[in-house]
Formats: C-alpha cells, sequence, structure tokens
C-alpha cells in the first residue's frame, strides 16, 4: 500500500515508497538515517523539526512525507557546504546561541529560510521569525544575536 | 573556549540515544497510562493488545523478575501497578512492539475497568486526612513564639506558588541492549546513571555489574531527568530481558506531560513580625508540598525549602516546618532550585505584606535585613561564604535603584492605564547535595602515547557546558590544549556509584575528581622527566604543553614527555576520587553544615502593565551574580540568561494546571505555555563579581547552574507594585504565576478569591489578612 515518492534531500534524489501516513520527519529520520532533525513536540509547536522544502521552512513533524514528493529538501546536515559551515552554523558557534543542542537544527533551518526572504532583517524582524521555536535552554538572547550575525555576515558576501 | 559540542550541535551530528544506528530487531516499547487518578483495578483485559498486529510482548507487574520498586529514597513507587492507581498516567502494563506505530496503537486496546476512590489534589488537603509521604521537618533557631511581643506589625497570610513542567525539548527515552550472559546495556537520557543502574538491577533482579547505564548528552533535563529518568530506562531493560531483543522506548510529548513528574506545588502559611524601623524579628512558615502521589526526591526537596525560607535574610527566631503532602498527580521531582525557590517565595511574600503594612519600600526592609558574614542560617551554618550585601550593593550603586524608583513613579504619575512596577530579588542559594553522602565523584583519565587524553568522570552533560569545564580542569592541570581532552560519554563501567548531575554541584564534584586524577598523573610524569633529564622535579612545570625547568624550556614537549614515560613503563592512567570536605547535616535535630559554601546575586526587574488587559512586558532585567573565577565566562552567562528565562517562565506565563479529578489541564505545549523569544526581556544586563573567593570548586570556580533561576521571583513583586501604582489597595493575594488573566482578576478587585489563585490547587485560598498591630 505504499506510494512512491521521488525528493531531493540536500542535493541528493531518493526514491522511495512510504506509507501514506509516514510524516516527512519521520521518513528523514528512519528511512535516510538524517537524525539532524529532531522531533520535540510531534504538533508543530516547538519548531524543533524545521527543515526546507522547496526553500521554505516548514515543520516535518506535522508534513507527510508524501506530500514532500517532487520537493527539494534541505535538513541541517545540508546546510553547509563541502563540509563549511553554513555562516548560521558558524554564528550560533560564536554567539554560543545553543547549549543541550536539541532545538538547534531547528533553529538554524526556521532562520535559513527566513533570512532567504529577509536578508537584512531588523531585530524584531527576527524575534517574529523565530517565536514559534522553544529554546528551553539559553534565554533566546544568544539566539538573536547568531541570526543577526549570521544575516550581517550573508549581507556582505553578497 | 567553546562549549565543546558546538560545532556538532549546529551540524546536527550531535547524537541522542535514538539517534545511534538503529541495531537489527530494535523493538519498541510504550505504556499503558491509568486514565485515573486514583482507584482499584477491578480487571485488566490485555487481549486485545496481545493480539494487535507487530506485538511482541506485553509485561505487566507480575513479568518483573526482580522488585517492583523503583523509589530512590523511599520503596513506595512501583514500576508497574500492581492493582492501585494514584495518578493519571501511572504505568499499568508494558507493550513491545516491531515498531512504535504497533506499539501505541495496541496501547490504546487495553480494556480496564477501575473501581474509582476519591481524588486529592490539594496539599492542605492531603494533610488534612493524613495522607503524608514521610513526618514533617523542620528547622529553628531563636524563640519565635517570644518574640512577636517584641514586634510593631505582625502579619500573616499564604502564599501559593504552582508546580513547573520541565519542557526538556528532549522527552523521556530509553534503548537497552542485550548482551552475553544476561548483561544488559542501556543508553538513557538520565541525569543519575549509577540510580538507573542500581533500579534496573533491582527490578531484573541481578547484581549491578550485569548493567551498564551510558549517557552521552541529554537535549535537556533540569532535574526532569534525575530519578524521573528511571522508569523509562527500566522498561526499555525489562522488555530487552523478556525478549532478548534490543528495545528502544520514546516518549511522546504528549505522553511525556501526561506521565512524568513536575516541580513541586506549594502552598505556604506565613507570619512574620517587624520592629518600626525595619527590622524582622520573627518568622513562622508552614509549608504545605504537594509531594504527588509517590516520594521520588520529595524529602530531599522540602529539605532545601526549609534551608532557603529565609533566603538572604537574618532573622533572629525563626520557625519553619513543612508537610510532603501525599496527592493525586504524578510523583513531584527535582526541578532546578529543586524546592529553594519556594521556600524563598514564602519568605518574599512575608517580607513584601510586611513592608506594605509598614508603610516603607519593599527594598528597604530587604536591605536592611540582608545577611551579614557573622551571622548564621537556621540550620546552624555560619553565613561566612555569604556575599549578599556586596551583591546588593553593585546592584544599588552600579544599576542606581534610586534613579529606577524615581523614573517608575514619574511614570506612573503620568500614565493612568499603563503602570510600572520593579522589584529586587536577592538570592543566596546553598551549594552541595544536602544528603552528605552524595558529595563524592570519581574521573578517570587516560593519556595515549599521542599525547591526547580520555577523561570519564560521573557527571552528565546536558547542555549545561560541564564537559567543556571539565576539559578545562584537566587541560590546565596537566599544562595541555583543551582539545587535547576527550570527555567521554558518562557510563557505569567505567565510573561506580556516581551521584547525580544535580544540586549545581557537577562542576563542583567531577572537577575536583578530575583534579585529584591529573595532579597525581602530572606529578608522576614530572618525576620521570627529572629522572631522564637529572633535574630536580620540583622545578620541573608542564606549561602550554612544553616541559620547563625552573621557567625554562627543556626541549621536551607534552608528546615527548608521554612518550619517554610510556617507554620507561609508567603509568599513563590516573583514578581521582573527590568528598566534599566539612560538610554534614543531622536532619532529625535540623542542624549542621549542609553547604560547601553559598552562591549569591540580586536581580532588578521592571515590568510595564496594561491596566485594561492585564497584560504586560518584562521591560528590563539588570543583575549581579557571584560568580567565582568561572573556567568558562560564556558558558557561565549562558547559565545564567538560561535560568533566568525558567525562572520569568514559571513565574508569568507556564500555568500548570490540575483539576479536581487529577487531570493536567495543560498536557500539551498548546495549553502550557514555556518562554518564547518575546518573553525574555530584550533589556538585560547581568554584572559578575568574580573573586577567588572560594577554595571549593576547581579553580576558585562557583556553582551556577540553579541559583539564576530564582532571579525570576523578582516578577511577581515588580508586577504587584504595578497593581499597587494603579490603586489596588488592601488585601491582594500573593500567588504565582502571575498570569495575565491573574493580573486582570487581581486588578479588577475581583471579591471572590477562588477566582484569584491557580485552579492546580482545587480549593480557595484566602487573601492575606489586614495588618494586625500588636
Amino acid at each position: 500500500m505504499g506510494q512512491k515518492i521521488r525528493v531531493e534531500v540536500n542535493g541528493t534524489s531518493h526514491d522511495h515508497e512510504v506509507e501514506p501516513r509516514q510524516l516527512l520527519v519521520h521518513y528523514l529520520r528512519e528511512t535516510l538515517g538524517l537524525t539532524g532533525t529532531n522531533i520535540g513536540c510531534e504538533t508543530s509547536l516547538c519548531g524543533a523539526c524545521t527543515v526546507l522544502v522547496d526553500g521554505r521552512a516548514v515543520r516535518s513533524c506535522t508534513q507527510l512525507a508524501v506530500q514532500a514528493d517532487g520537493s527539494s529538501i534541505t535538513t541541517i546536515e545540508g546546510l553547509g557546504q563541502n563540509g563549511r559551515l553554513h555562516p548560521l552554523q558558524e554564528a550560533f558557534h560564536e554567539e554560543h546561541g545553543l547549549q543541550c543542542g536539541f532545538c538547534t537544527p531547528g533553529m538554524i533551518m526556521a532562520s535559513a529560510g527566513f533570512l532567504d526572504d529577509q536578508p537584512n532583517p531588523t531585530e524584531p524582524e527576527i524575534r517574529e521569525a523565530l517565536k514559534g521555536n522553544i529554546c528551553r535552554c539559553t534565554g533566546y538572547h544568544n539566539i538573536v544575536k547568531a541570526v543577526r550575525r549570521a544575516a550581517e555576515q550573508m549581507g556582505g558576501e553578497s | 573556549m567553546d562549549h565543546l559540542d558546538a560545532e556538532a550541535h549546529t551540524r546536527g551530528r550531535s547524537r541522542y540515544v535514538d539517534d545511534e544506528p538503529r541495531p537489527a530487531g530494535l523493538l519498541q516499547a510504550a505504556v499503558v497510562p491509568s486514565p485515573v487518578a486514583h482507584g482499584e483495578i477491578r480487571s485488566l483485559d490485555l487481549t486485545a493488545v496481545r493480539d494487535y498486529a507487530g506485538v511482541v510482548a506485553v509485561l505487566t507487574a507480575e513479568d518483573i523478575p526482580g522488585s517492583n520498586q523503583i523509589g530512590s529514597v523511599l520503596p513506595d513507587e512501583p514500576l508497574l501497578s500492581t492493582g492501585e492507581v494514584h495518578y493519571i498516567g501511572q504505568p499499568i502494563a508494558l507493550v513491545v512492539a516491531e515498531d512504535f506505530h504497533a506499539a501505541r496503537h495496541a496501547v490504546a486496546r487495553a480494556r480496564l475497568d477501575i473501581d474509582e476512590r476519591p481524588v486529592v489534589v490539594d496539599p492542605k488537603e492531603a494533610f488534612e486526612r493524613g495522607h503524608l509521604i514521610a513526618d514533617p521537618q523542620s528547622v529553628h533557631m531563636g524563640d519565635v513564639d517570644a518574640a512577636w511581643a517584641q514586634c510593631d506589625v505582625v502579619v500573616e497570610g499564604e502564599a501559593t506558588i504552582s508546580g513547573q513542567e520541565h519542557v526538556y525539548l528532549e522527552t523521556q527515552r530509553a534503548r537497552a541492549l542485550p548482551e552475553e550472559n544476561g548483561a544488559i546495556r542501556v543508553l538513557s537520557s538520565t541525569q543519575s546513571p549509577y540510580v538507573g543502574q542500581r533500579t534496573i538491577a533491582g527490578i531484573l533482579g541481578v547484581p549491578l555489574h550485569q548493567i551498564e547505564v551510558d549517557v552521552r548528552r541529554l537535549g535537556g533535563g533540569f532535574g526532569g531527568k534525575e530519578d524521573q529518568a528511571t522508569p523509562w530506562a527500566c522498561f526499555a531493560a525489562l522488555a530487552a530481558h523478556h525478549t532478548g531483543r534490543p528495545v528502544e522506548i520514546v516518549l511522546s510529548r504528549a505522553e511525556d506531560l501526561l506521565m512524568t513528574g513536575k516541580r513541586h506545588a506549594y502552598r505556604s502559611d506565613y507570619k512574620i513580625g517587624v520592629t518600626r524601623d525595619g527590622r524582622i524579628l520573627a518568622l513562622d512558615v508552614r509549608h504545605f508540598q504537594n509531594s504527588g502521589a509517590a516520594c521520588d526526591l520529595s524529602l530531599a526537596v522540602l529539605g532545601r525549602t526549609l534551608f532557603h525560607t529565609t533566603n538572604s535574610y537574618f532573622i533572629p527566631n525563626v520557625r519553619v516546618w513543612g508537610a510532603p503532602c501525599r496527592t493525586n498527580i504524578p510523583p513531584a521531582t527535582a526541578f532546578r532550585g529543586f524546592g529553594g525557590p519556594q521556600g524563598m517565595f514564602a519568605v518574599e511574600s512575608a517580607l513584601t505584606h510586611a513592608a506594605e503594612a509598614l508603610g516603607i519600600d519593599r527594598e528597604e526592609l530587604q536591605r536592611r535585613n540582608l545577611l551579614r558574614s557573622s551571622d548564621s542560617f537556621p540550620y546552624g551554618q555560619n553565613a561566612a561564604t555569604v556575599r549578599i550585601r556586596r551583591c546588593w550593593e553593585e546592584l544599588d550603586e552600579g544599576f542606581d535603584l534610586e534613579a529606577t524608583r524615581q523614573q517608575v513613579e514619574e511614570w506612573n504619575d503620568r500614565h493612568p492605564a499603563v503602570k510600572k512596577g520593579y522589584a529586587v530579588m536577592p538570592v543566596t542559594f546553598g551549594i552541595s547535595f544536602t544528603a552528605t553522602f552524595l558529595n563524592q565523584a570519581s574521573a578517570l583519565l587516560h593519556v595515549y602515547t599521542d599525547g591526547s587524553v580520555s577523561l570519564s568522570t560521573g557527571g552528565v552533560e546536558m547542555g549545561q557546558g560541564l564537559f567543556s569545564n571539565l576539559a578545562v580542569v584537566a587541560s590546565r592541570a596537566l599544562g595541555i590544549e583543551p582539545t587535547r581532552v576527550r570527555v567521554e560519554s558518562t557510563n557505569t563501567r567505567r565510573i561506580a556509584n556516581m551521584s547525580a548531575s544535580a544540586a549545581s554541584s557537577t562542576t563542583l564534584l567531577n572537577g575536583n575528581a578530575t583534579l585529584r586524577a591529573a595532579t597525581p598523573l602530572r606529578e608522576r610524569l614530572l618525576t620521570h622527566a627529572g629522572e631522564r633529564l637529572g633535574s630536580d622535579p620540583s622545578l620541573l612545570t608542564i606549561e602550554n604543553e612544553q616541559l620547563l625547568c625552573d621557567g625554562e624550556p627543556t626541549g621536551w614537549d607534552w608528546p615527548k614527555l608521554v612518550k619517554s614515560a610510556y617507554l620507561h613503563r609508567v603509568s599513563l592512567s590516573a583514578h581521582g576520587f573527590y568528598a566534599t570536605p566539612e560538610i554534614h547535616y543531622d536532619e532529625a535535630r535540623g542542624r549542621g553544615h549542609p553547604f560547601a559554601y553559598h552562591v549569591c546575586g540580586a536581580a532588578l526587574v521592571e515590568v510595564t502593565v496594561d491596566g485594561l488587559r492585564g497584560s504586560y512586558e518584562i521591560d528590563r532585567v539588570r543583575l549581579v551574580h557571584d560568580l567565582g573565577r568561572p573556567l568558562n565566562r560564556r558558558v557561565d552567562l549562558g547559565q545564567v540568561e538560561g535560568g533566568l528565562a525558567q525562572g520569568l517562565g514559571w513565574m508569568t506565563v507556564e500555568d500548570l494546571r490540575y483539576d479536581e479529578t487529577g487531570r493536567n489541564l495543560s498536557a500539551a505545549l498548546a495549553t502550557y505555555k514555556v518562554p518564547d523569544v518575546y518573553l525574555m526581556p530584550r533589556d538585560l544586563e547581568v554584572r559578575f563579581i568574580e573573586e577567588p573567593d572560594t577554595e571549593a570548586g576547581p579553580y576558585h570556580a562557583k556553582a551556577v547552574g540553579e541559583p539564576p533561576l530564582m532571579y525570576g521571583l523578582g516578577v511577581v513583586f515588580a508586577l504587584r507594585r504595578a497593581l499597587r501604582a494603579f490603586g489596588r489597595d488592601g488585601q491582594l493575594p500573593f500567588v504565582a504565576p502571575m498570569t495575565p488573566e491573574q493580573v486582570l482578576l487581581q486588578l479588577q478587585g475581583d471579591d471572590d478569591p477562588s477566582r484569584l489563585v491557580s485552579k492546580s490547587l482545587g480549593t480557595r485560598v484566602p487573601v492575606p489578612a489586614e495588618a494586625v498591630s500588636s
């Protein structure tokens, strides 16, 4: 009763037969072994499972794998290029925008989707973009700083 | 230095339990939870569960080969129900299936017939019915009863503080892997690997050496994975024991919120007496702790509540009493602060009430009664290590408290509908496990022939940056770069009998154990080098990886030194053991010296309240924190900011509620709100006092995990000041959390006090009595 899907994940094309009820996050974690995407709440309230689908930040815990058929997906594992850290990854590291690390991939992917739309954000815009991502460890200050730093960095490169 | 996990975290390469590659044949487990809060199981029909496709085993209490007991302090908590249930979510049966869909779907097919019994969720009601976990505890000093007559003003009332859900982002989980000869290896997301090991061994009826618990890291703990991680590790091990296959259990968020224990709610009756010139002469507090359905760590939590009920103040006549009250909610457990904040909330409420009755500023009453180092705590320890006056002065002068007061008053004079408030929250928090025997730790250090170092301790990395601290300690002691040190997973085969990573003491204990391993190893290497070089070993040092003699280069570096020692058969491994000196406590007498030292600080919290809506902003938090000499300043700052966020969240938006049937009304992240990016004030300033004034911590470092959480309590009193500015005089209850709903009710002068308190406590809470002049 599987359904065939073709997705491009982090630049690699995959053909799989998936159960229609399978969530995208389970497809990524279990079928593809991409365990960098974490599951925090299964109800799209914490943002830990955020990935990019065709460049848009989505909660992979409330999207079905079959809905992603034909899409291009980027997970935290595919954000850096050629082994180098993406400016967001570097900035979360540099600004200490992390502690236990469980929210970090989702936080970075949500920021990546946001910076794609808004490369020169104000601080209130950064906060608005991250309001759906929960971090229980840091108190958010360093996360906001990290996104701002990455935006500056990326603006400088383009 | 960076957080050791920083790069792996940002690449998504950090592995949590279920990120480890799946072994062939891995099964998934789920539990059948009790649907009612109190009752006797008349019948349990698991036929449909067993018949469900993909189910491999269904286990009940009868399938436990050892002792069906997980209570780590008191033996009052079965792993699986033996016929009675005491809270909604209590595990009744364990379902093991080929995948987690099958396990969860099968669980729903259990048929239960339960004879329901009366449910108690309110701690005072539980106390009146005699439902206690253990006898009440108390500490006292001076003569409280005689002191009232000397007071100019005596007031009494109740402070009510709700529980708190941990919301570690990684839910509870464990994976058990059967090994040869009946041994089981368990990957567990636990702060307490040894208690997990001990409890699994008890459940299975095998010696502890048959059970290995390994912890790489936690996706957050905050106390919620101290004892509360144990049952899930037991379930995985029990299922692996029966099936002979690897078994994993990962709670969904819904299961985790429903079944696991939270922070303790308290109702505390206080009576406080002060003189007209602002001296607090007497304090009498009776705490009713909502302990939940089993002991868990409640008695130790209550003990710390008693210790911290005078917070940062010297009060000559004190009587603090506390009862651990058994109720029909999940067993309440450790949570950052561990009972300390509930004690502080009681005294801060009492003090505020007294200040209002006296007609003086709360801050004035606080300041006049701050501890001096010559004072003593009611539990007998002197306040020699207390720096609270210094912290207060730095806050007062550094942040200009008077200017803040004036600005707030000027604003309030000009704005009728929007008012500001502020409060100072001083914190004095004792560092050590109050159970003295827990203050011990071990470290195991290996140096390999290439000069790289492997360090194992009993400390668990849960985001707090422990491993970064340990790498700094080991590398400083050896004179090498921290990057040479790999901090290993926390494993019961390498480190035996470790204490939980808790009580803000993990760096203190494991850092000192690391020093005690590294220092003799270094001395051994220097002795060897002295022999080879013909130098006096006492003149030799290792600095920046170079071997120096009397400060001059010898031409030997760290790898050469290590290689030479190896070739000459000098041991390159060391074990270190540390036990915190000079601490002791006699619980029966309520006297002793339970803490290695105290950590102090003070925060100034400012808020703006919308009088029409009850909504508010936390405008600004500025604080002074006594840090000692940091091993890693950014890691410590992260702990301060994160702790503050949790404290502010608990006091404002985290509204944990149970109804009178024991049902958790906030068992989803849609109904239980945790701080988002908007809750934390944008304007946050942290100043550290960095003096090497403790010998206890490694390299004069002080504990930083828990104390900052308590700065968050200040927001309740800042909001109260804003309410007063709206002209709300007379009676206002002391309640936390001060949700916007609560603020609005208090603002509107609601006459029905039952609406003024969280429904979590189930009953009316009397508002404070008017000031009584004696």
